[in-house]
């Protein structure tokens, strides 16, 4: 890039041509004062504070959106400058209100800031405050647009960044203010409470809502999002070892930059819900007739597990104890708990919640790529020619990505949509493909078959990277696309033109659980492993395959073994070099019998076959299908020990309870959906005598073992480093990646040899309609909530936002069940019902129904049977046949 | 008169002869404010998915400019000068009779939709201040038995074709 020389304040400075001066001045450390810039925006030149002298000119000019010339000579504080600034920000004052005073953005304010830095108090001008009504009415946001600099932040970050588009400039003159259309409040518009407007206002026009006055926090540190798996920066401000605030850390190549989801930006004062568990609790026999539950020492509540435990594995035998691990909590927990299950008890009964939303399924790739494609990074998607999204809705599961589509979708890349509803992201999209429940299979087949019809592959690449094209042709060319069109209702003319909108282009693909969670997930992700193949796009730059993860370490709790069937490094425990490997490395004899998965070890205890169950950080009760039947289960356990940070409904079953520190009160690490590593440090401490889970499971480990325990976090990381390659990186610096072990050629262009192979292709029975349950019920997630919602219906303002999870039904049915709005309805399938109000949304298509998860206690999970996700066979989770009657 | 029905296929119509055209959105807004007088604020949404903007965005535009609005004007729209000539010749008695006459306040439109008043600003007639403009007819050296005999023509069905 071109160089070019100015002078600057006197001092002679180069940098690259096309940037501004305020960016020049910037690199120089020269600083300029601004309030309508922001290094991630456009430029935009509204406030006209960072106003510099061109010394030979003359010339006043907003040093932001003037790019610098060769030879300028720039003047930052001459006393012109200096003069005109003062009176911009003597004119701003004055228009501003008096309860500048007692504003909640205090000295964070970039106004009083920069009128402090340029010494205006008294403005000596007629004050006129512009007195705009203060907007409130949903928890999360509070709008003061009288204190409003008409900078133009929101506005931008709103279009630019977060891509909502909820408000924009409306009137002139005085009267021009954001605003969202039709003036209404934000709750009735479509803003998203992504709250990254109000991280960006400089003054206190926008600011956090809070149940009661905080004031500016006493310290900032940074952490990692503990909500879901994009793994945002946190800026935690706390006053009194409470996280009073959040915002977007904003550090160089973070996921998020500048944004923020309403849960990450709103929903973290549920660390401070009175629903967190203080101490150790032990329960106390049932005769005692009083306090149910005993708060205890950490050493008697230690001493107990570590006993007991002891005694069943003595007496049933190692299988008889279940761990469910965490996909909440981090690395070297997971690495922790799992090995107390396998190397202490002796049991590859292990799991962690992520099961919940198909991590088993990431087998397919592994077992295809030899473990290559686990490094995504989201910023390759702009490198991307097209994208196809399916079954996944990250407007409301990973709202971030959402962000990274939306502006790949502005740019121009264009976007194909598979999903039964019309998500938001169809606004933006160059198709929508709306195939039939459970079809999808059927329809990227099709899409394969039709590519390979019209020699719309990429020859070079198959030669050079795959091998047995040759036979999975045949099998392309034999499929029969009449029928697969017939399926999945999508036509022929429809998948035509989207071959040749991708035709030669790179493709990323991003999966949500509308494909992990269905019944033919195994099979639909391997066809899509499939087109990227045929297209060249795996491993290509821009070809990633993006699969949503919904909790924040969910990779990382199977990238350290708290799975059944893989110990750490996602290696397989089947594989009896491995087993013999990791006997080595942990100098044991490892138990070959494969574990029980989550819903496994349900049905064990439920047949009694399970006497003990130690479960960390998880809430079963609530995430799992028939809670019911999953209380009866747990109820009949001999011992059951959960450690969690919320007095959840699993917690309150437990005999013995562990008080556990949240993400933001402990050290550790968490691995992003794009297989970033990222460490943190606490923000605040944890409340009463919690402790972290690592220092837990350590305490419990020497306790077990009678050795000493590791006590620091760095001698699990070592030892984490040393025995699995894949996390070299694992080394407390803020950021990391998963290493790239694959042997195959695409990924490592040095082995020849390492040729990758076509997943086989499958097709699946047309499914019967049951004239009983004529309504098929989609189950899904709505952003304000995460999972199941056990953390998110801890935060007041969550609850404040008054969610009712309505029913969604199109209004043909609603027509022809003469339903309307508001009404009352009652979906029942085969396993049990759930009642809400329902309403009309052209949204959904006739026949299916919407059920929004985790609201009223997540009772949505009535409705599905608790059998096995990971058998390709299973019913899956994500739809359920349903018959609908109103109350 | 009662507030203008919308023929909702008219308006599609016109969205869609627009759609995704670039610079489309003006030429569209006028056209929409030319068949119905206003911009029906149930079409802001529509016409921003037409046009790949945000709802926000095409309301801002509307917003802007003083030619197209959100809601429904009279069948009239009068606009009464406040130039400086038109000032000094009386506009200020003018608007006050109008306001009278008609029972609105300025920006306001009679109940049946008969008739808006608005001020202009300077209308560029100063040589026949005080003026006005009825849609797009201007009346010059307006005088109060002017105005009164002007709004009653204006208020007879038969002229309404006139103008
Ligand atoms: S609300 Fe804040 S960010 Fe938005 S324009 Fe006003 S001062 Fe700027
Ligand atoms: S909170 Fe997010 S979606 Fe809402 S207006 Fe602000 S930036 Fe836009
Ligand atoms: S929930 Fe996910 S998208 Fe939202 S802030 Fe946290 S990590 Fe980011
Ligand atoms: S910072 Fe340059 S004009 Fe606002």
């Amino acid at each position: 890039m071109e160089t070019i020389a100015l002078t600057m304040d006197g001092k002679k400075i180069s940098c690259p041509s096309g940037i501004s001066i305020l960016e020049a001045a910037d690199q120089h450390g020269i600083k300029i004062p601004h309030l309508c810039y922001h290094p991630d925006l456009k430029p935009f030149g509204a406030c006209r504070m960072c106003l510099v002298e061109e010394e030979k000119t003359g010339r006043l000019m907003a040093a932001c959106v003037t790019p610098v010339a060769p030879d300028m000579v720039i003047q930052t504080e001459s006393p012109r400058v200096v003069t005109h600034r003062r009176n911009i920000a003597r004119l701003m004052i004055a228009e501003h209100p008096e309860s500048c005073i007692v504003c909640s953005k205090g000295n964070r304010c970039r106004l009083r800031q920069v009128a402090a830095q340029l010494g205006v108090g008294e403005t000596n001008l007629y004050h006129l405050p512009n007195f705009k009504p203060l907007e409130q009415a949903n928890p999360f946001i509070i709008r003061d647009l009288s204190k409003c600099i008409l900078c133009g932040k929101c506005i931008r970050a709103d279009h630019e960044l977060v891509v909502v588009g909820a408000i924009d400039y409306n009137l002139r003159g005085f009267h021009s203010r954001p605003a969202t259309v039709h003036e209404l409040g934000l709750e009735r518009s479509n803003c998203t409470f992504c709250g990254t407007c109000v991280s960006m206002c400089p003054t206190g026009a926008l600011s956090t809502k809070n149940s009661s006055y905080v004031g500016s926090p006493d310290r900032e540190s940074n952490t990692i999002c503990g909500f879901c798996g994009v793994g945002c920066t946190l800026a935690v401000g706390s006053s009194n070892e409470r996280v009073t605030e959040v915002n977007p850390a904003h550090l160089s190549e973070s996921v998020n930059g500048a944004t923020l989801c309403v849960r990450g930006h709103f929903a973290h004062d549920f660390l401070n819900s009175d629903n967190r568990l203080i101490s150790p609790l032990i329960r106390k026999d049932a005769d005692q007739n009083e306090e149910q539950w005993a708060p205890v020492a950490w050493e008697k509540a230690l001493d107990l597990v570590a006993q007991r435990l002891m005694e069943i594995k003595s007496e049933n035998g190692p299988q008889s104890i279940a761990f469910l691990g965490s996909s909440k909590c981090t690395n070297e927990e997971n690495y922790l708990f799992q090995k107390i299950a396998r190397v202490v008890i002796g049991t590859n009964n292990v799991d962690n919640g992520g099961y919940t939303s198909g991590q088993f399924l990431f087998n397919v790739f592994d077992v295809k790529t030899d473990g290559g494609c686990r490094i995504n990074p989201l910023s390759d998607m702009e490198k991307a020619e097209a994208i196809f999204v399916l079954g996944a809705d990250p407007n409301h599961s990973v709202p971030v990505i959402s962000y990274y589509l939306k502006k790949a979708a502005l740019q121009g890349t264009p976007i194909v949509v598979v999903d039964p509803r019309k998500t938001e992201l169809v606004k933006v999209a160059s198709f929508w493909l709306r195939p039939k429940l459970q079809t999808d299979l059927e329809l990227i087949n099709a899409l394969a078959a039709l590519l390979h019809e019209k020699q719309s592959y990429d020859p070079v690449y198959i030669d050079n990277y795959t091998e047995g094209f040759s036979l999975f042709r045949y099998s392309l060319s034999s499929l029969d696309l009449d029928r697969a069109c017939g399926v999945t209702g999508i036509d022929r003319q429809c998948l035509a033109e989207i071959v040749d909108l991708i035709n030669g282009k790179k493709i990323a693909f991003v999966v949500g659980h509308g494909i992990l969670q269905q019944k033919y997930g195994m099979h639909t992700l391997g066809a899509i492993f499939n087109v990227s193949l045929l297209t060249g796009s795996l491993a290509a730059d821009g070809g990633g395959i993006y699969v949503l993860a919904r909790e924040n370490n969910q990779i990382g709790a199977m990238d350290m073994g708290t799975v059944p069937h893989l110990l750490p490094g996602r290696q397989a425990l089947n594989d009896d070099r491995v087993r013999k490997q990791w006997e080595k490395n942990w100098n044991v004899k490892l138990s070959p019998d494969p574990g029980l998965n989550m819903v496994r070890m349900i049905e064990a205890a439920e047949q009694g076959n399970l006497k003990a169950m130690y479960i960390m950080g998880e809430n079963p009760l609530r995430c799992l299908p028939q809670p019911e039947r999953v209380q009866k289960a747990l109820a009949k356990l001999d011992f059951l020990v959960v450690q969690d940070i919320l007095n959840s409904e699993t917690a309150q079953m437990a005999d013995v309870v562990l008080a556990a520190a949240a993400f933001s009160e402990k050290h550790g690490s968490f691995t992003n959906l794009e297989g970033r590593i990222q460490s943190f440090h606490p923000a605040v401490v944890p409340p009463g005598n919690a402790k972290s889970d690592w220092e837990i499971l350590d305490l419990l480990i020497a306790k077990m073992n009678q050795t000493k325990g590791y006590e620091t976090l760095e001698k699990i990381r070592m030892e984490i480093r040393k025995l699995v390659p894949a996390y070299a990186q694992l080394d407390g610096q803020r950021q990391g990646w998963i290493t790239q072990i694959s042997q195959k050629a695409v990924f490592n262009n040095q082995t020849a040899d390492g040729l990758i192979t076509f997943y086989p292709l499958v097709t699946t029975e047309a499914h019967s309609v049951d004239s009983d349950y004529p309504f098929s019920a989609i189950v899904g997630s709505l952003r304000y909530h995460l999972g199941s919602g056990t953390r998110t219906n801890a935060s007041e303002r969550i609850q404040g936002f008054d969610l009712c999870g309505q029913i969604e039904i199109s209004p043909e049915d609603g027509a022809k069940l003469e339903m309307v709005d508001g009404d009352s309805v009652k979906v029942i399938s085969p396993f049990g019902a759930v009642q809400r109000t329902i309403t009309l949304k052209k949204e959904i298509s006739p026949g299916e129904v919407f059920v929004p998860i985790a609201v009223n206690s997540n009772d949505a999970m009535n409705l599905i049977e608790l059998t096995d996700l990971a058998d390709p066979n299973s019913p899956g989770w994500k739809t359920v046949r349903v018959k609908l009657e109103k109350v | 008169m009662n507030k203008p029905e919308i023929d909702w296929e008219k308006l599609a119509a016109i969205v869609e002869k627009h759609k995704g055209k670039k610079w489309g959105l003006i030429p569209l807004l006028q056209e929409v404010q030319e068949n119905f007088g206003y911009i029906p604020p149930e079409s802001v949404e529509h016409i921003a998915e037409a046009m790949h903007m945000f709802p926000s965005q095409v309301q801002g535009v509307i917003n802007f400019y003083a030619g197209f609005s959100l809601e429904p004007k009279g069948k009239f729209v009068i606009r009464v000068c406040r130039g400086t000539a038109c000032h000094v010749r009386g506009s200020r008695s003018i608007i006050r009779l109008m306001k009278k006459e008609l029972n609105v306040d300025e920006g306001e439109t009679t109940p049946d939709y008969r008739f808006t008043l608005e001020t202009a600003a300077c209308l560029g007639a100063c040589a026949l201040a005080p003026t006005m403009m009825v849609n797009k007819t201007y009346f010059g050296k307006l005088s109060p038995p002017k105005v009164t005999t002007t709004l009653s023509e204006f208020s007879k069905t038969k002229t309404e074709e006139k103008v």
